[in-house]
C-alpha cells in the first residue's frame, strides 16, 4: 500500500495540489490518522493549515512533500515541480557560517534574490555567526531564507516562524508575497488571527472523530500591513475556531 | 594537557609501587621477589636507554596499527551506515567478529606471518579495529535529520556530505572514542610482543619475566605509561583543536 504520486503540466499559470482519498497510519499504531481525506490546494498565494496539535498537521505536509512512506491514495500536482518542506527545528552545518552557507546554497540563478531576502528577514548581523551563536528567531528566519533561495512551486513552512515577533512576522508575509506572487506557500501555523489575516485558504485538519476531517474557510489575504476590518477579521477567526 | 597526563600517571605508578613496598613489608618478602626501592632505581638506570628504545619502538607500532585501524574502521563504517543490505551485512558481522577474542588469533598471524613487524602492526590494529568499527558505524549510522533534511530535499545530498555532518555532530564522541582506542592499539602491540614478536619493550618484559626481574619489569612499565600517557594527550590535544577549529563556540 502507498501513495500515488503524479504531476500534471498547467497550461495557464496556476498552481494546484490535490490529495484524493488519503489514508495514513502511523506504524504499531491502532488507528489511521486519516481516512479518505480530500484537500485541495488551489493557486498560488498563502495557504493555512490550521489545527490543535496532535491532529496530523506535520504528517500531511509531510505526505504531500514525499517525505514519508506508507498510507494510501493520491496526490496529484499541477504545474508543480518542486514541493520543499521546512520546519522550525532545522538547524545549519555548524561548520561555516550562515553566510557562507547561504553562498554555497544558492543556485547562482537565485544569488540577485540573496540581499533582498536576508534585509526582510533581518539577518544581516548574522550572516558572520555560525548557526549555534543565533538566537531562535533568527535560526528560523536563516533557515527560511534558505529554502526560499531554492526553486520551489509550493514551499510548506511548519512552523518555520514560530520563534519570531510578529510584528516581523508580518513583514515576511507580506514580502513573501510581494516577492514570490506565482509560488504556493502552505502555512502551518497556531496562531488563528495571523492565518486569518494574511492567509487566502485557510485548512482547518480536525479531530479524529469529526467529520469531514477537513474544512476550508476563506481567510482576508492581506496583502499589506493596514489593519483589516475587526468585524471582518473576528468573523473569519470564530470560523476557523468554531470549526476546529 | 600534557603535564596533567604524566602527573596523574606519575600519582597512579607510585601508589602503585608504595603499595608492593606495603605487600613486601607485610609479608615479609625477599629482596628476590619484590626489589628494595634502591634496587629498582638501579636497574633502572642500567636499563633505561635501552627500554625507551623499545617503548619507542612498540610505539611506532602502536601508532601506526592505530592509524591504520582508524581508517579501516572510517572506509567501513562509510559503507556500513547504509541501510542497504551491503549495510546490514557489514553491521551483523562487525558485532559477531568483535565479540572474539582477537588475541587468541595472534599465534595464527605469527605463524602466516612471523615475528617481524607486520604481524606486530597487524595484532595491534585488530585489537583496537573493532571497538572502533562499531562505534563509528553507530555514529555514522545516526541521521543528524533537522540538519540533513534541508540537503536532502533539495536534492544536495551525498554520501560525503551525510559523513560529514554525522562525523561533525559527533566530533566530541569520535574524538573519545579514538583517544579511548589509543590505549588498546598499546595493548595490542605489547601482547603480540609477549607472544612471539623479536623486538619492542613486551619482548624486553617476557625476557625479564625469565629472569624473574620485577626491577626491570616495573622499569618498562614505567616507561610504557609515560609514552602510552603522551600519546593519549597528544590525540586529547588534536582533538580539541580540530574541535575548537571546526565548531564555533556557543551562544
Amino acid at each position: 500500500m502507498s501513495i500515488e504520486y503524479s504531476q500534471r503540466e498547467s497550461e495557464a499559470p496556476q498552481v494546484r495540489l490535490l490529495c484524493r482519498d488519503l489514508t495514513y497510519r502511523y506504524p504499531h499504531a491502532n488507528h489511521d490518522l486519516f481516512k479518505s481525506l480530500h484537500v485541495d490546494i488551489d493557486g498560488s498565494g498563502f495557504h493555512a493549515l490550521f489545527g490543535p496539535s496532535g491532529v496530523g498537521k506535520t504528517t500531511l505536509a509531510r505526505l504531500m512533500a514525499d517525505k514519508l512512506t506508507g498510507g494510501s491514495g493520491k496526490i496529484t500536482t499541477i504545474g508543480m515541480t518542486h514541493i520543499l518542506y521546512t520546519y522550525n527545528m532545522e538547524r545549519l552545518p555548524g561548520w561555516c557560517s550562515v553566510g557562507d552557507h547561504l553562498h554555497d546554497i544558492t543556485p547562482s540563478l537565485r544569488s540577485a534574490d540573496m540581499a533582498p531576502l536576508v534585509g526582510t528577514f533581518g539577518i544581516q548581523d548574522c550572516l558572520e555567526a555560525h548557526f549555534s551563536q543565533l538566537s531562535l528567531g533568527q535560526r528560523n528566519r536563516a533557515n527560511l531564507v534558505r529554502y526560499l533561495l531554492q526553486e520551489f512551486d509550493l514551499l510548506i513552512m511548519d512552523e518555520s516562524l514560530a520563534n519570531v515577533d510578529e510584528r516581523t512576522r508580518q513583514l515576511i508575509i507580506l514580502k513573501l508575497k510581494q516577492m514570490f506572487p506565482t509560488k504556493a506557500f502552505l502555512y502551518i501555523s497556531h496562531n488563528v488571527v495571523e492565518v486569518a489575516r494574511f492567509c487566502r485558504q485557510i485548512l482547518v485538519l480536525r479531530g479524529p472523530r469529526k467529520d469531514p476531517r477537513i474544512l476550508d474557510v476563506q481567510g482576508l489575504d492581506c496583502r499589506d500591513r493596514q489593519k483589516p476590518e475587526t468585524d471582518q477579521l473576528n468573523r473569519i477567526v470564530l470560523e476557523v475556531m468554531n470549526v476546529s | 594537557m600534557f603535564l596533567r597526563r604524566l602527573y596523574q600517571f606519575m600519582i597512579v605508578y607510585g601508589l602503585g609501587l608504595l603499595m608492593l613496598m606495603g605487600i613486601k613489608a607485610l609479608f615479609g618478602l625477599s629482596d628476590y621477589v619484590i626489589p628494595g626501592p634502591g634496587e629498582i632505581w638501579q636497574t633502572a638506570r642500567q636499563v633505561f636507554g635501552g627500554y625507551v628504545l623499545d617503548v619507542l619502538n612498540t610505539l611506532q607500532v602502536a601508532i601506526l596499527g592505530h592509524i591504520l585501524s582508524i581508517a579501516m574502521a572510517f572506509a567501513v563504517g562509510i559503507v556500513g551506515r547504509l541501510t542497504s543490505w551491503m549495510g546490514s551485512m557489514i553491521k551483523t558481522a562487525a558485532f559477531n567478529v568483535q565479540a572474539y577474542p582477537i588475541v587468541a588469533v595472534a599465534p595464527i598471524i605469527f605463524i602466516l606471518l612471523g615475528d617481524g613487524f607486520s604481524s606486530r602492526l597487524l595484532i595491534a590494529a585488530m585489537i583496537c579495529y573493532f571497538p572502533l568499527l562499531l562505534s563509528i558505524l553507530g555514529i555514522l549510522s545516526e541521521p543528524v535529520d533537522d540538519i540533513e533534511h534541508f540537503f536532502k530535499m533539495t536534492g544536495r545530498i551525498t554520501w560525503r556530505l551525510e559523513v560529514k555532518i554525522r562525523a561533525f555532530q559527533n566530533l566530541h564522541k569520535l574524538t573519545t572514542v579514538i583517544v579511548g582506542s589509543a590505549t588498546l592499539a598499546v595493548v595490542g602491540t605489547i601482547v603480540a610482543e609477549f607472544i612471539a614478536a623479536s623486538a619492542g619493550i613486551g619482548v624486553s618484559i617476557r625476557r625479564a619475566l625469565y629472569q624473574s626481574d620485577l626491577s626491570k619489569i616495573l622499569t618498562a612499565l614505567f616507561l610504557i605509561g609515560i609514552c602510552s600517557s603522551l600519546y593519549l594527550a597528544c590525540l586529547e590535544w588534536a582533538g580539541r583543536r580540530l574541535i575548537r577549529r571546526w565548531q564555533a563556540p556557543g551562544p
